[in-house]
């Protein structure tokens, strides 16, 4: 059963991630680009990522996508606590320095149309490390996500030290009644 | 580690099988509820539940409760939670449910500061927030002069009877100034 969804987007596709894609995840996760995972990736980590990719997706706590253009592997749109009865999740984007941010706003863009019709889901959100970060927040601006809030220390860098993580949200236009 | 702790004026403690009258008094009180938001609780089955809740979820390390007694009466005039701790980040939640007409600065902020004390010091959190609902203006007045942080809002959290429910969220940091002050203090401010 396929429990990730290939997406297409103007000038390439969101699909499931698959063992070939290793390599790619390893350059992905080399830096610590959103708050969720802070870790950079191993060979091991990468290849159970892509086992958990369709963990995840089965039981909707989350789920991941390549992001495919020309057939390579060029980043990956990943939602995190995926919340089916809150039609809410937290979303990361990871891209390589080739993927152009036009590209990068059209791959999100899909994702979330994709999420909103398939599961209903309306509230989007990312978060992001207040430094190093502008070229992602930049794009998630043009996708048409605002800062919501800024967590003071939210996230444990070291035994003493914390970071800031700045909120960003996008709420679809639908009422909880029109919903229903 | 001693979890009951003493105040002034308040037994803040952890709930017995006594106190299941109390726990349905306080949270069959549409004013207690109100804004979290939640529904009244309309038979005292609903308590015992809740109560059974509190003992896993404390076991779970997931959160932990304390009834406030007054000491001079007797009467249960709150319900105080530490929730959603992320002991990677050092951070949890605070939740109170208080009868409206206790809820003022002076029984609010020497409850909080015992609550806060035993965060930061014995379980050594670095990061307490309190999630209010903009419509709950007489906690959010609380939490500012209390020396909780406003940070900014979160969206549609939660629906409930078909709304969606946004958060104002606040903090207190255990560096903080506000909580440095109230540690030499030794309480925090009371209006």
């Amino acid at each position: 059963m396929k429990f990730v969804a290939n997406v297409d987007f103007n000038g390439g596709q969101l699909r499931p991630l698959d063992k070939s894609d290793v390599d790619s995840i390893i350059k992905l996760y080399q830096k610590q680009t959103l708050a969720g995972q802070s870790e950079s990736a191993s060979r091991e980590h990468a290849e159970r990522m892509v086992e958990l990719s369709v963990q995840m997706a089965a039981t909707q706590r989350g789920l991941m996508w390549a992001i495919e253009v020309d057939g390579a592997m060029m980043g990956m749109l990943s939602l995190y606590d995926w919340q089916p009865t809150s039609l809410k999740t937290l979303m990361r984007l990871d891209v390589l320095p080739g993927l152009s941010q036009q590209l990068q706003v059209d791959a999100l863009r899909s994702g979330i149309d994709y999420l909103a019709q398939k599961y209903h889901l309306r509230n989007f959100s990312f978060q992001c490390l207040p430094e190093g970060e502008g070229a992602i927040v930049d794009v998630i601006k043009l996708a048409g996500f605002e800062q919501q809030a800024r967590l003071r220390d939210f996230r444990r860098i070291s035994q003493t030290e914390y970071s800031d993580i700045l909120v960003f949200n996008l709420i679809l236009a639908q009422s909880a009644e029109g919903e229903k | 580690m001693n979890w009951n702790l003493d105040t002034d004026h308040y037994e803040v403690r952890f709930a017995h099988e006594e106190d299941i009258p109390n726990i349905y008094a306080l949270l069959s009180t549409k004013g207690v509820v109100k804004h979290h938001p939640k529904s009244p609780m309309v038979v005292e089955a609903q308590a015992m539940d809740e109560a059974r809740r509190m003992v896993m979820q404390f076991e779970a390390k997931e959160a932990a409760f304390w009834l406030v007694e007054e000491k001079m009466t007797g009467k249960v005039i709150a319900r105080i939670r530490l929730q959603k701790f992320n002991w990677i980040n050092a951070s949890g939640q605070l939740v109170l449910d208080i009868f409206p007409e206790h809820k003022d600065s002076a029984k609010v902020a020497e409850i909080l500061y015992a609550v806060l004390t035993l965060a930061y010091e014995d379980l050594s959190l670095h990061r307490v927030e309190w999630h209010l609902q903009e419509s709950d203006s007489g906690s959010i007045e609380l939490a500012s002069l209390m020396g909780f942080q406003h940070e900014g809002q979160l969206n549609s959290v939660l629906e409930f009877e078909g709304q969606w429910i946004d958060y104002q969220v606040y903090s207190m940091l255990n560096n903080d100034e506000n909580w440095q002050r109230a540690i030499k203090e030794q309480g925090l401010p009371k209006g």
